[in-house]
Order: structure tokens, then C-alpha cells, then sequence
């Protein structure tokens, strides 16, 4: 699908995946997790050609699985790679990328894909607004043919491999071990964090926005005080390109949290954890709350919802930060978030064993 | 240098913004410091906006062939690093760079390259205590954005109690604490193994006075020793 017209019109694009989200999600049988996840990765690959194939499934290392990014189709990533993992969506014919979405899908929750699918929106968005005014030989490129599926290592039921799905503001990591599935490290942002499909508002980061402003709000004066940061802070600390790095931590300490505040803690941690299958969260959010007593609340900027801010969550096993790009009191538009475990990233714990 | 920077900086500011993505006319500069026992380091990652590109991309692209030499990504990172200021207890700490990685011309001025700096420094080594660095960094303040950050220390007994910052970032006071070093912690828990653990070897053996000890001793010598004289 590389010869694709590229100015399809944007709401035709994004009404096609929509009804693509819904069938995908129609058709996903409620079957074991991991098994499920397996069918769709060698559904994917028996669509491909051998010269796809050898793209899209690479050997599974600790050198393969940090090649991903924050950053758009022709730029170097972070981690010094020139190209992402895996086959890129517009290199695909109509029925590899409903095999390629199947298998996101079938690694992911419900909510988790719909997410997922809003970010390449956005993009497909920022494509077309961008691309008129961007120089003949620029190599950056926007929009839904820019994200990749890829798969490392070999689907098993029982043996780790991974699933990669990424693109501008999309890094989808998920390690599969058995029937343990592990998101981290996983980046989603959004550009224009804002938009419209015929009349209806998406905002692919807007319930991460508005329950963080809930619960800042929903701090005493004296909390409030050791939450925010006192500095401004313009960009992820922990983004691409820091894996096994962690910061000491700051802000409010969840310990100091009634029983209410507490559940809007967790309720906003379940943004990025219940990206993954109820099973694979379950057992997650149990282990975050687990370590709740240890857990930071930290903020930068504007209180008020509408405003630009930066957020932190830091415990035992858990980093989300959400950050606004550029002055955080003024800008809305542009976000990055990064979800990471300490003790976890790429399940290094159950490949480990 | 800074005239040069603060000159385009001007001419950069009127022109319109022509990338949609991505900061513009900010120098993003992302430092993390790491507290060893008897170093410092330090990494910087420096994202120019993509209006402000040009001019850093000046101060790197000294003999203007499109192209960043690692002689001239070298002098630019001493460049940067002689901007930092570091003290470890109101003593200033050299630091050493260790690494330059540069992104493509093209894509600084895309406003998406990010500039990756390493340093070390190496500080005397003391005993269990605080400590206190100070981190200030001076590089292009004019057009600048900040971050500074203390990393989780790789060695575990080295914590970080506070950091306070300014509301810019540009500068940071870590206060940490270091614990003792293992080989002393490790005498101590001998000693004090040994001394727990006398008596009880004693009673065991049934020598509960110490002439009894002395005899038993010199018996275990003499057994020790009869082969040699007997042979």
C-alpha cells in the first residue's frame, strides 16, 4: 500500500478506522489471553510475503526491544536507530493492516486499542495539516501509514516474545511471557491533542488530563504544597532513550492520602495500566497499590483544568509521567507520556527466571 | 560565541514558525546527574526548537560544510561543559567529557535532534556522611529551558534526601547521604559476630574458665604440632 494517494481525506480516513476498531473488536474471541494473542501474531505473518516477514519478525534481544520513540518517521531515534521495528502500516495491503491492527488488538484491552488508534488519528491529523507547508526534502513524515507492527522473537504460549506498535507519539511495548503481560516502558502523547471527526470531540489523553486535575483539586492546601514541584517542568524526564534509569522522587506522598484521594491515585494509574487485557492489569494494579504507601504525587503548573501542567507518579513498581510540550501553562496541544516499571520494564523479571 | 547565538537568536524569533510539531523556539537542556561514591556524572541532552536551530547549529558547524565533524561535536560539548558549574561541597568538581553524539543538520532545523553530552568527574572519596552538590548550568540562558534531575544512585548506599531547584531548572543543591563502604561495614559485623559468639563456643565445649582454655589450647598445639616432631 505504499502507492496509496496520501491526501485521502482525513474524515473518510478516520470513519474507515473507525468501523476497522469496531469490526477488529467484534470478531476478538474472549478466548485465553495468550493464546489469543499467539493466533493473531502468526495470522499476521502468514499474510506477508518472505521479504515482509524477515521485517516484521526479528530476533528478540535487549538491544531489538528499545528501538522505539516519541519521534516521527525520519528522524533518528534516541537509541541511535534510524527506522522502527516491524512493517510499517503503508507498506501494507488492506488485509495485512486488519491482520496487523488484529494482533495490537489482541494484545491490548478494549480501551487500551481505542487509545492506541486515537493517537495515529491525531497524527493522520497533524499530517494533513503539516504536509503543505513542509519543504520537498524534509524526510519527516506524519500520519497513519507512519506506524509500525512488529513482532520480536517467536509467539509462544509460554516463551517471551513482544509486540511492538509505534509510531509519532505511539510506543506500544507489550512483553509477552506466558500469561504474563507486561505494557512498560510504553510512550503515548498526542498532537493536536484535540480534534474533531464529524462534530465529535477526540482527545486521545483527555481522561488522563481531567482525573489528574481532579485529584490535584482534590488535595488539601498543605498536600497541594508538597505536590507541586515548585519548577517548571518542559519535557518527560524518564522519555525514550532512558531505559534502566530511574530519578529519585518527589512531590506528595500517597501515605498522607484519605481513602478517597487514594482511589482517584489508582483511578488515574488505570489510564495507563488498563491499556492491557483485564487479567494482565489486574495483576499489575495489585501490585501498585501494593506499593501505594511508597508513591509520589508530584505536579508542575496551573491547577486549573484548561491549563497546561506536568505530572509525575512514582512508586516500587510504577513511573507515568504526562508532559505538555513547551511553556505548561499555555500549551495543551502537544502532550508526552511515559508509563515504565522500575522493576519490570520488558518483563525482565519473568524472562529472568 | 554567546553574541553570535544571541544574534540569531534575534533574527530567528521574527521569522514564522514553519515546523508544525515540536518545540520551536526554546534550547531544551535535559541534565541527569549521577552520585557515585568517587564520581560525578553527568548527562545532558540538548533539543534545539526548530527556530533557534541555525544558530547552534552554527556554533556547531564551525567551518560551515553542512556537516558536524566529530572534532567539532568535541569542541562543542567542551563548550557546554565549560558552562556547567558543579561543586561537591563548596569545592568545585572538573569534569571530564566523555561523549558527544550529534543528530543530522537537517534534523536540528526540523527542531526533532537532540544533542546527547556525557561527562565524569571524579571527587575524593569519603566516609559515611551528607553531602551536598550544586549544579548550575550557564549554557545559552537567553533562549533556554531546563531540566535537571538526580538519578536513583546505582550504589545502594548512597540516597538522595533533597533536591532544591530554581523555578527555571537551571540550577539544583542535591543534598545525599553516603553510607559506610562494605569492607568497613563487614569488620564490624566480624567483630561483633566474634564477640556475640565466644561464649557460646565455649560453653558448647565445656570450657568455661579460661584455664581451662589455655590447657585446652596448648593441647590442641602440641596434637598439632607431634607429627613434626615425631616423625
Amino acid at each position: 500500500m505504499s502507492d496509496r494517494p496520501s491526501r485521502v481525506p482525513l474524515a473518510v480516513l478516520l470513519v474507515l478506522a473507525s468501523i476497522g476498531v469496531s469490526a477488529l473488536q467484534r470478531t476478538a474471541p474472549s478466548t485465553d489471553a495468550p493464546a489469543r494473542a499467539v493466533a493473531a501474531a502468526e495470522a499476521f505473518l502468514a499474510t506477508l510475503d518472505q521479504g515482509q516477514r524477515l521485517k516484521a519478525n526479528m530476533d528478540l534481544n535487549e538491544k531489538t526491544r528499545t528501538v522505539w520513540s516519541n519521534l516521527p518517521t525520519g528522524i533518528v531515534m534516541q537509541v541511535g536507530a534510524t527506522e522502527r521495528n516491524g512493517l510499517k502500516l503503508g507498506d501494507m495491503t488492506p488485509a495485512q493492516e486488519r491482520a496487523a491492527l488484529a494482533l495490537v488488538a489482541a494484545t491490548l484491552s478494549r480501551d487500551g486499542f481505542q487509545k492506541a488508534m486515537a493517537i495515529v488519528d491525531a497524527d493522520q491529523v497533524l499530517e494533513t495539516r503539516s504536509a503543505p507547508d513542509r519543504q520537498a526534502s524534509s524526510r519527516i513524515r506524519f500520519g497513519r501509514a507512519e506506524y509500525y507492527v512488529g513482532i520480536l522473537g517467536k509467539p509462544s504460549t509460554t516463551d517471551p516474545w513482544m509486540m511492538q506498535f509505534g509510531g509519532h507519539h505511539l510506543a506500544i511495548n507489550v512483553t509477552l511471557a506466558g500469561r504474563e503481560h507486561v505494557l512498560t516502558p510504553t510512550h503515548t502523547g498526542a498532537q493536536p491533542a484535540r480534534y474533531t471527526v464529524d462534530g465529535r470531540t477526540i482527545r486521545p489523553l483527555g481522561d488522563e488530563n481531567d482525573k489528574a486535575f481532579a485529584l490535584i483539586n482534590a488535595l488539601t492546601a498543605d498536600q497541594q504544597k508538597q505536590a507541586i514541584l515548585g519548577y517548571d517542568v518542559r519535557n518527560l524526564v524518564l522519555g525514550p532513550g532512558t531505559d534502566g534509569k530511574m530519578i529519585a522522587p518527589e512531590g506528595v506522598r500517597a501515605t498522607t492520602f484519605t481513602s478517597a484521594q487514594r482511589a482517584m491515585l489508582v483511578d488515574l494509574v488505570r489510564e495507563w495500566v488498563d491499556m492491557l487485557g483485564d487479567e494482565a492489569a489486574a495483576a499489575k494494579m495489585k501490585e501498585i497499590q501494593t506499593g501505594l504507601a511508597d508513591t509520589y504525587f508530584a505536579w508542575a503548573g496551573a491547577t486549573t483544568n484548561g491549563k497546561g501542567a506536568y505530572f509525575r507518579i512514582q512508586g516500587p513498581t510504577v513511573l507515568i509521567e504526562y508532559a505538555p510540550q513547551g511553556a505548561t501553562d499555555a500549551n495543551t496541544d502537544h502532550i508526552h507520556t511515559i508509563y515504565r516499571d522500575p522493576t519490570n520494564d520488558y518483563a525482565t523479571r519473568a524472562t529472568r527466571r | 560565541m554567546s553574541k553570535v547565538f544571541a544574534a540569531a537568536i534575534v533574527f530567528v524569533l521574527v521569522m514564522p514558525a514553519t515546523t508544525a510539531a515540536h518545540r520551536l523556539d526554546e534550547y531544551l537542556q535535559a541534565a541527569r546527574v549521577s552520585l557515585g561514591r568517587d564520581r560525578i556524572t553527568l548527562e545532558v541532552d540538548l533539543t534545539p526548537g526548530a527556530n533557534i536551530a541555525s544558530a547552534v547549529v552554527a556554533l556547531l558547524d564551525r567551518d560551515g560544510d553542512r556537516t558536524i565533524s566529530p572534532l567539532e561535536a568535541e569542541a562543542y560539548g567542551r563548550a557546554v561543559l565549560a558552562d556547567l558549574m558543579l561543586e561537591l561541597d563548596d569545592r568545585p568538581v572538573a569534569m571530564a567529557l566523555t561523549r558527544v553524539e550529534t543528530p543530522t543538520i537537517d534534523e536540528m532545523l526540523d527542531g526533532l535532534g537532540t544533542l546527547q553530552l556525557r561527562a565524569v568527574g571524579k571527587v575524593e572519596t569519603v566516609g559515611a556522611g551528607r553531602r551536598q552538590l550544586y549544579f548550575r548550568n550557564n549554557h545559552q540562558p537567553a533562549a533556554s529551558v531546563y531540566m535537571v534531575n538526580a538519578l536513583v544512585p546505582e550504589d545502594g548506599d548512597i540516597g538522595v534526601v533533597v533536591q532544591t531547584r530554581d523555578p527555571r531548572q537551571q540550577l539544583v543543591r542535591i543534598e545525599y547521604r553516603v553510607g559506610p563502604q562494605w569492607p568497613l561495614q563487614l569488620l564490624w559485623l566480624a567483630l561483633g559476630a566474634a564477640v556475640v559468639s565466644t561464649p557460646i563456643v565455649l560453653r558448647r565445649a565445656g570450657l568455661s574458665r579460661p584455664p581451662e582454655l589455655a590447657r585446652a589450647f596448648g593441647r590442641k598445639v602440641a596434637q598439632a604440632f607431634r607429627p613434626a616432631f615425631n616423625p
